[in-house]
Formats: structure tokens, C-alpha cells, sequence
């Protein structure tokens, strides 16, 4: 019979410790991965702001022409995909992180400076680009239907060119938000309003929106 | 922080430590002196060779066994045909002669007839070899040298699977392959808790001592190894010494085999559930709790991703139809969708951690390589394995607590 007893304690100690390093080193790393992307998504940020802003003053001051095609088209492509980026960010570094709330304050500027300009298009060159304002929250309890109404949007927007989709998140501590809330009544999560006037709720197919377009 | 979220992290967690401890183990004791026969002093061997229905098989079985490397004086072969309904014993009786005794009794199951052979040893060493398993003529040698330490009471080859061409043969491939590593680092811990029924090599005076096979055991292979740990003995391990076995290619087989397998388990384990505990050194603190807790939360993780992926495969039809099924818009909607999956794909945590694993299962599979030889068709094998290996494992443990909560029956065959 042999002895039993364990065969270095010490072993168990070093293990305990290597295990322990490369959990939290999986962590690190992902946390640096993810900060990186958070640089390069406040660059593309800072790049948008103040394109839209040149371009708005040099209609405004200079009278530079904006009724071209695709005027509102470049400032337009990269901005959802900012807002989805954004939004993994919060998840990823949690709702608390003062970084990426702070990003996300400044995107919902972005967004309605974006809003303003098409609108300013529609007036002055005689348009008729649709914008659709989606108020969604990263609330567990709304999160899945927010996510599906979102892909339902993306797909809208995919079968319609002359449309532009802005999406808020109804619980972000903005006073633009709140008073963009109160401009137009929204009451809770997942309501969409189509052109500022036709508001939507408890959507359950495109054809519901497509209608309005 | 979701509680599937907590228990993946924490068997991530549990798994990285034991994976540090092992390997650790390992190199500790690789270089430590082992007492070793030489060739002059090798004992004599018994093989014995249960079979029923093998007729397909037994020639190839008896013709490697016949080849191995061991003093032809210090060697027998005995055969139990446990009552084959086909031409097994018929075959068998041409390979009769002067080491290899063959005997027929009514079928009874391989216990009954491994413990039939038992009265029928010559053998100070016996060992039991299936009727589809196939040696490496330096395999016996390699293992039998081990029993120069009188405390060792079993040697457990490096075993593998025969030419696996089947999709499930080469998921099994690889399991096997990676299975070398862990039970050599078992056995620095003398922690080895399960031997391949395949074939193993045991003292003869510990049946003797301690009784035969268990008749009706489901796993009596396993039994054995249990009870050698339970009465403080030693399993080795030669992962150097080759033994093929033939995988089940069907789906069912596959199944019933591993039905077979994991119900023996939890059967014997509460049987010998003393073995938890420091009584039984790292065995009983660490190897064997680790196993269960790694059996506990794959089990855990295939359930809820089963009910997960149902309910996920709801949700998204129902979405489809709120788009009236328009793909190439619902796919065209996002120019940045790569972008945005690649982000969320480097920055999961689970991603880093599976990179990891993989890492460690390529040096597993790199030192199976040098113990068996070259891997054959690794990369068509190892991608099936980490597809459908985890699946198929919390599959085969689930429907075997569910057998054992309910009291079903589960056959051998």
C-alpha cells in the first residue's frame, strides 16, 4: 500500500496562481482590445462632428451648395454602425463607465446635428428624405426587442434610399434626450417617430413603417 | 452578471488552474526514477481474450497478439468464447497450440468470462484484451516492465483508435489522443482512475486478494481500477506503448457505449465515494473532484445552450417574418456588419479563453504525436472535434443522469 498524502502543496499554490494570471490576463486583454476600439471610435466621432459642422456653416455663411446627391449620403454611411459600436462598448465596459456615456452623450449630438442638416436639406432643395427617430434602451427588460427592432430598421433602411434612421437610448442622463422625449411625447422604450410626426409603438412588421414612407 | 455567465466563468476559471496543475504534475515527476524490469527478469504474461459474437475481428486480434515482443516462454493467450452465436470460436480454435488455450462457456457477460479465465491463468501478470483491439508488438514489454514495483497492481497503455475514417471514429480520435496526457499526468498523481477494458495489465494477486470481476458491473473495467485506488495501490500509465481500438462509427453505438460508460461511472463512483476526501491524497482533493465538477458543468452549459438555441431559433423566425423574410436587405443593412462581429468576437472574454484550450490541446496532441507517431488526418479531425465534441459530451452525460434519476436499465450490449 502506498502513501496517500498530497504530493506538494506547493504545486497547488503555483497552479492556483498561473490559473489565476491567465484568467485575469484574458480579461486584460479584451479590455485593451476594446479600449483601442474606443479611440479609434472617438476619432471617427470627432471626424463626423466636425464634417457636419464645416458643412453646415459653409451653407450657412458661404452659401455653398448642399442639394448635391450624396451631400448628406457621406456624413450619413458610418453613422449607425458608431451607435451600434458604442452601444457594445457601454455593455462591454459597463452602463456605469463615464468614458463611454460621455461618447455616447456626444454621438446623440452628432445625431440630431445629422437630423437638423436633413431636415435643412429637405427645405431648401425641395427633398423628401424620410428620417425615422428610434428611442430603444439597453435595459434587460427591453434589450432583445430593441435589438430586433433595430435589425428591423436596418432592414427598412436597406429597401428605402432617401431614409435616415437616428437611434437614441431613451435611459442615457442627456438633457438633449430628455428634452427631445418631451418635444415628441415618447413615453417609453421601442417607439419610433417617422418625418417628426407620425409616432409609432409596439411594432410588429416593416410593413407598418413602410407604409408611412 | 447572468448566472450562465457565472458558471462558464467559473469552469473556465476551475479549468485553467486544474489544466496549470496538471501540466505542472507532469513535469515534476517525468524525470523521477521508476523501478523497471529488465528483460531477463520479466514475469509470465496471461492474456485474456473475452469474446462474444467477434467473429470479424478475433483473427486480426489474435495475430497482433501473437507478434508482440515477449519471451515466448513467459507468454500465454487464453481464450473465452462466452457463448458467440457466430463463428468466433471457430476461428479461434485455428490459433490453438501450445501458448494459446481456448475455452467456450454459455454466455454470461464479460465479467463472467474474464473471471472464467482467471481460473485458467498461469500468469503472475494477466491481462484483459478485447476481441476488436490490436497491440503493438512492443506495447506488452513496455508495460509489464512497470510491475517491478510491487505496490503497482495495473499498467494502462497509451490507447487509440484504428484507422477512425467515420466522422464520429475521428471525434473519438482526437478525444483519445488528448485523453495520453491527462493520464500520464494522472499517474504522476497516482491518480488514475479509469483503464481502458481495451486492454490493461494487472497482478494477478490482486484478484486473488480482493475478488474478480463484478458481475453485472456495467463498467467492470472501471470497478477494477476503483478498487485498486480504493485499497492504496498503484496505476501506472506507458503512453508509449500503442493499443488500437475500433471506434463505434454509428450514432447509436456511439451512444449506447458512452450510456454504458458514464451510467458505470456514477454507479461506481458513489460505490468507492470515499475515494473523495485527503485520505486519498491529490486523487481524492483534487483529480477526482475536478472531474465531477468539469462533468457537473458541461452538463449544466449543454442544457441551458439546448433551451437557449431552441428559444433563439423562435425569436428569429419570428423576426424573419416581421421583415417578410427580406434576406438580402436584412443582410445588406449594415455595411460595417463584419467590422462590428469582429469587435465582438476578439472582445469576448470565452474567445481569449478557447484560444487558450486550443494551445493546450495542440501540445496534448503533440505529445500523443511523440509517443504513437505521426497524427493522421489531424486536420480534417481536430476541427470536428471542437465542433461537436462538447455537444456530444453534455448530450451523452445528460441522457445518462436522466437514465440514472429514473432508474433505467442500461445493457451492456
Amino acid at each position: 500500500m502506498v502513501n496517500r498524502s498530497i504530493q506538494s502543496g506547493r504545486r497547488y499554490v503555483l497552479a492556483f496562481i498561473i490559473g489565476t494570471v491567465l484568467f485575469f490576463g484574458g480579461f486584460l486583454i479584451v479590455n485593451s482590445l476594446s479600449y483601442l476600439e474606443y479611440q479609434r471610435i472617438s476619432n471617427l466621432q470627432d471626424q463626423l462632428a466636425y464634417k457636419i459642422f464645416e458643412d453646415k456653416l459653409g451653407y450657412s455663411l458661404f452659401g455653398q451648395e448642399i442639394c448635391s446627391d450624396d451631400a448628406y449620403r457621406k456624413i450619413s454611411e458610418d453613422l449607425g454602425f458608431q451607435g451600434r459600436i458604442i452601444d457594445d462598448l457601454e455593455r462591454k465596459f459597463g452602463k456605469e463607465d463615464a468614458r463611454v456615456l460621455e461618447r455616447k452623450k456626444f454621438y446623440s449630438l452628432i445625431l440630431l446635428e445629422h437630423f437638423e442638416f436633413v431636415n435643412l436639406i429637405n427645405q431648401e432643395c425641395g427633398k423628401n428624405i424620410h428620417t425615422i427617430l428610434f428611442f430603444y434602451s439597453n435595459d434587460l427588460k427591453y434589450l432583445t426587442h430593441s435589438e430586433d427592432l433595430g435589425r428591423m430598421l436596418g432592414t427598412v433602411y436597406g429597401r428605402n434610399d432617401n431614409l435616415v434612421i437616428y437611434s437614441f437610448d431613451v435611459d442615457l442622463d442627456s438633457e438633449v434626450i430628455k428634452d427631445l422625449k418631451d418635444k415628441y411625447f415618447i413615453q417609453e422604450p421601442l417607439e419610433i417617430l417617422i418625418d417628426g410626426d407620425i409616432k409609432l409603438r409596439g411594432v410588429k412588421s416593416i410593413d407598418e413603417i413602410e407604409q408611412h414612407l | 452578471m447572468e448566472l450562465i455567465k457565472v458558471v462558464i466563468y467559473l469552469s473556465i476559471y476551475i479549468g485553467l488552474i486544474a489544466t496549470s496543475f496538471y501540466a505542472l504534475s507532469f513535469f515534476s515527476n517525468r524525470r523521477k526514477d521508476k523501478l523497471l524490469y529488465e528483460d531477463s527478469e520479466l514475469p509470465f504474461v496471461s492474456i485474456m481474450i473475452p469474446a462474444f459474437n467477434e467473429g470479424k475481428s478475433i483473427a486480426r486480434t489474435f495475430d497482433s497478439i501473437l507478434k508482440v515482443d515477449y519471451p515466448k516462454n513467459k507468454f500465454e493467450i487464453v481464450f473465452v468464447d462466452d457463448g458467440s452465436s457466430d463463428n468466433t470460436l471457430e476461428i479461434a480454435r485455428k490459433y490453438a497450440g501450445k501458448n494459446v488455450k481456448i475455452f467456450h462457456k454459455k454466455n454470461g457477460g464479460k465479467a463472467t468470462a474474464m473471471n472464467f479465465a482467471l481460473t485458467k491463468v498461469r500468469g503472475e501478470i494477466v491481462v484483459s484484451m478485447d476481441a476488436d483491439t490490436f497491440v503493438d508488438s512492443q506495447a506488452l514489454k513496455k508495460m509489464v516492465r512497470h510491475f517491478k514495483n510491487p505496490e503497482v497492481m495495473c499498467v494502462s497503455p497509451g490507447i487509440t483508435i484504428y484507422q477512425p475514417k467515420s466522422f464520429l471514429q475521428r471525434i473519438q480520435y482526437m478525444e483519445y489522443l488528448m485523453g495520453l496526457f491527462l493520464r500520464k499526468a494522472f499517474a504522476s498523481l497516482n491518480a488514475i482512475h479509469i483503464t481502458p477494458g481495451a486492454f490493461s495489465a494487472y497482478r494477478k494477486e490482486f484478484f486473488d486478494k480482493y475478488g474478480g470481476y463484478e458481475v453485472g458491473n456495467l463498467t467492470e473495467d472501471l470497478e477494477v481500477a476503483l478498487r485498486i485506488q480504493y485499497n492504496h495501490y498503484i496505476i501506472e500509465n506507458v503512453p508509449s506503448a500503442p493499443v488500437y481500438t475500433i471506434a463505434p462509427t454509428r450514432f447509436y453505438d456511439l451512444l449506447k457505449q458512452r450510456r454504458r460508460w458514464y451510467v458505470g461511472l456514477m454507479k461506481n463512483t458513489w460505490k468507492y465515494r470515499k475515494i473523495f476526501g485527503p485520505k486519498y491524497g491529490d486523487l481524492g482533493m483534487f483529480v477526482f473532484p475536478i472531474a465531477w465538477i468539469s462533468i457537473f458543468f458541461s452538463v449544466f452549459v449543454t442544457v441551458y445552450l439546448f433551451f437557449k438555441t431552441m428559444f433563439n431559433v423562435v425569436d428569429e423566425v419570428l423576426f424573419l417574418k416581421s421583415i417578410n423574410f427580406d434576406f438580402p436587405n436584412l443582410l445588406n443593412f449594415n455595411l460595417y456588419i463584419l467590422e462590428r462581429w469582429a469587435f465582438l468576437f476578439f472582445t469576448n472574454p470565452i474567445v481569449i479563453f478557447i484560444g487558450i484550450f486550443v494551445l493546450v490541446i495542440g501540445a496534448y496532441l503533440i505529445y500523443a504525436a511523440k509517443n504513437l507517431g505521426p497524427i493522421k488526418g489531424w486536420q480534417f479531425s481536430l476541427p470536428l472535434f471542437f465542433m461537436f465534441f462538447a455537444l456530444l459530451f453534455g448530450f451523452w452525460w445528460t441522457l445518462s443522469i436522466i437514465y440514472v434519476i429514473f432508474n433505467r436499465d442500461v445493457k451492456w450490449r
